[in-house]
């Protein structure tokens, strides 16, 4: 489980069919970005029931859990990360500058006046 | 689970017998900023080809994917082909390496 921030999305036609209408954000860990040294940062993604947006930090769990969380059982399903908190804010002493969360309401400002992305399928 | 692209085909002949007419694929996990050098190995049930970036899942997931049952030696496995990824700051990343450019 880790604390992460919305850094996009993902679509995809050719996939398990259980995968269909599920959402699909791609998510980078925040300690990730602690050290600026850190140049490989492979990003998870993760399932997401909750509606988070580009920009926002969010909670996700893996596993057994991610199943619950996003389809209420387990199962055998084809993923097994999930978004499973939208953070509304945080304290964390002497956490690094670009673990704010300031620029999160201008992000989905801006990002309401723009059309949805051509092509693709939408995971909804 | 993961994004990555395929760079190579793997092929065993001698092999756990759950993993009998599976097909592996050599995948470089997606990163943000350099290019990693690590590759994994994932079993392939949707043909995905070199050079086409795909959905990586692990553990039960991968064995549902695999669809032999969760006793299976494998752990991990492609469960989509990407159509396309949007990242913060407009960058779009295409279903191939070569389809950044002409999409971005």
């Amino acid at each position: 489980m880790f604390l992460g921030r919305v850094v996009g999305e993902v679509w995809a036609t050719r996939k398990a069919a259980d995968l269909g209408g599920l959402r699909l954000l791609v998510v980078q860990a925040l300690d990730e970005r602690r050290d600026p040294g850190a140049k490989k940062v492979t990003p998870v993604v993760a399932a997401d029931p909750l509606g988070a947006d580009m920009g926002e930090h969010v909670i996700v769990a893996f596993g057994k859990a991610a199943r619950v969380a996003t389809l209420g059982a387990d199962g055998d399903y084809a993923f097994e990360a999930a978004i499973v908190g939208i953070v509304d804010d945080f304290e964390i002493p002497g956490a690094p500058e670009d673990w704010k969360m300031e620029d999160v309401l201008a992000w989905r400002e801006a990002r309401a006046g723009r059309p949805t992305a051509d092509g693709g399928t939408k995971l909804r | 689970m993961m994004v990555g692209t395929v760079v190579g085909h793997v092929w065993a002949t001698k092999k756990d017998p759950t993993l009998s007419g599976l097909r592996f694929l050599v995948v470089q996990p997606f990163t943000l900023g350099e290019a990693t050098a690590e590759t994994v190995v994932v079993v392939d049930p949707l043909g995905a080809g070199i050079g086409e970036r795909v959905l990586i899942v692990f553990g039960r997931a991968a064995r549902h994917m695999i669809g032999r049952g969760q006793d299976v030696g494998f752990q991990a496995a492609v469960s989509a082909i990407i159509d396309k990824m949007e990242l913060e700051g407009g960058r779009v990343v295409g279903p191939t390496a070569g389809e950044d450019k002409a999409r971005s």
